[in-house]
């Protein structure tokens, strides 16, 4: 088990100047660690929160830190904002006295596959999954940006499974479109799952209205005075909708897989500071 | 010596600092802190909070329980009070409320916060910001002296305009490090910007692209 009593470990999320719950699942995680008391400290940073990327290493009282993107996929903010605002020239940067370990985002991690089938489960309990279709929601996009790759490889390993009638990727921006699932899917039961880091603006906004269950895009999920409730029967069929994956608990012990991940693959990388 | 933020805090605490942005600090007799909006003083009907967590909600809305992104805008919500058990929840508390703003203050006593002048910070931007770099002069100036004033933000601009070129729209006391000495006698621990924060980096780029859609309607492609 991962023990760092002189370490320091930072969680990197991505935030919102619009959206109060963009930050909360990686606040959350990071509340979860401290507790357990794997790091000596735990910081947060965002791109659009604060503390900033240009910030937090200044709260950091250890010289061994490791940072932990907790992105759905490798793209434009792992390879090049992220390291950009923090001045990184690789996996391990030597900086002011610091050794500054840079470690694979949490989408990555191979266990996603199984938190996906967890949220799925949990949302639809006790529907039979052969007669279920699976939907794991994607961005989409044409920019520099892997999401729909990492989505397409999570759902080709839950199709690998054989749990579910069927599975597909489904995107907000492009085809297969997210508002046209009763196409393409056949079952009698349909489960959404967001392939998102937070409650935000797309999970808990936009992606409701484009499936029909919501009227407009309305309050941010922590100003709802009432939550969703499942199911929801429309279009001749049972849907059930969980929220984004990046909310579910678990994800605090994948951060720190990808921090013990680091040590495994740059165990001859960590050379001593000078004092 | 090795940096203890901490202990840090602790030590300006006894050296009479009480309150920090909208903040009010009250060591307690066992070690521990109470926390409440300066302005909150004299009111004995504040809601009391005892999980150093709650400082996380108290500060991300505003009295209209709308949300805050800029935390250091002069809108903390009022009518709470915070016990927090030491000063090491006091960092915690402090972090949410004002994130980075005490460790920011250590690494100016430390010499060590290098300003940044907003040129350098546009300068690097890609993706959708990068149309930052094409800010003029005279609009930046403007911008920053609305967008940094101390009606929508409580921090003192330490960084310039560019390298040859101070801020010339806000006033001294916004540029300045120095902590304020209160009307009670205490200090106050100052909130420091080294550096222009992404919400005025945004703002740039919506100053430009709206100079550049009058000039132009076709609007441009852009990544993120």
């Amino acid at each position: 088990m991962l023990h760092k009593p002189e370490s320091a470990l930072i969680i990197v999320g991505h935030g919102s100047t619009v959206n109060p719950d963009s930050s909360a699942p990686t606040f959350d995680h990071a509340e979860a660690i401290q507790r357990k008391g794997t790091f000596r400290e735990v910081h947060c940073a965002f791109w659009k929160e604060e503390p900033s990327l240009r910030q937090v290493l200044h709260m950091v009282d250890s010289e061994d830190v490791y940072i932990v993107p907790n992105f759905i996929s490798e793209g434009y903010f792992t390879r090049t904002v992220i390291p950009r605002e923090l001045e990184l020239s690789g996996p391990l940067t030597l900086q002011d006295g610091r050794r500054l370990k840079y470690c694979e985002p949490v989408g990555n991690h191979e266990r996603m596959c199984e938190l996906l089938l967890k949220r799925a489960a949990e949302v639809a309990p006790g529907v039979p999954t052969k007669e279920c279709s699976l939907l794991i929601v994607g961005h989409g996009t044409n920019l520099n940006d892997n999401s729909a790759f990492a989505a397409k490889r999570e759902v080709d390993r839950i199709r690998e499974t054989g749990l579910y009638g069927e599975v597909f990727n489904t995107y907000m921006e492009e085809a297969p479109l997210v508002n046209e699932w009763d196409s393409y899917t056949t079952c009698p039961n349909v489960v959404v799952v967001p392939f998102f880091i937070a409650d935000g603006l797309h999970s808990y906004q936009d992606i409701p209205v484009l499936l029909g269950i919501e009227q407009d895009t309305g309050l941010a999920a922590s100003q709802r005075d009432i939550f969703r409730q499942n199911p929801y029967h429309l279009r001749g069929r049972t849907l059930y909708y969980a929220s984004a994956i990046g909310t579910e608990p678990l994800f605090g012990e994948l951060i720190l897989d990808q921090a013990a991940l680091f040590d495994l693959q740059h165990s001859n990388a960590t050379p001593p500071l000078e004092t | 010596m090795k940096r203890n933020l901490t202990q840090a805090l602790e030590s300006w605490i006894a050296a009479g600092f009480r309150s920090i942005g909208q903040i009010r600090i009250n060591p307690q007799q066992d070690g521990s802190y109470e926390l409440h909006h300066t302005e909150d003083t004299d009111r004995e009907d504040l809601q009391l909070h005892t999980a150093v967590e709650d400082s996380r909600t108290l500060s991300f809305f505003d009295d209209a329980n709308v949300y805050r992104p800029l935390k250091t805008a002069p809108t903390l919500r009022h009518g709470w009070r915070l016990h927090v058990r030491d000063t090491r929840e006091l960092r915690t508390a402090l972090d949410h409320f004002y994130p980075a703003m005490t460790a920011l203050w250590l690494s100016h006593l430390d010499g060590k916060l290098p300003s940044v002048p907003l040129r350098e910070t546009l300068g690097r931007q890609t993706g959708m910001y990068a149309a930052t770099k094409r800010l003029l002069d005279d609009e930046g100036q403007e911008l920053v002296g609305k967008a940094c004033a101390a009606s929508a933000c409580a921090k003192r601009m330490l960084w310039s305009f560019s390298a040859d070129q101070p801020l010339t729209h806000l006033p001294a006391a916004d540029l300045s490090s120095e902590p304020r000495l209160l009307a009670d006698g205490t200090r106050e621990i100052p909130l420091l910007c080294q550096e222009a924060c992404n919400i005025l980096v945004a703002a740039c780029r919506e100053v430009v692209k709206k100079r550049e859609r009058a000039q132009s309607p076709a609007p441009k492609a852009e990544g993120h």
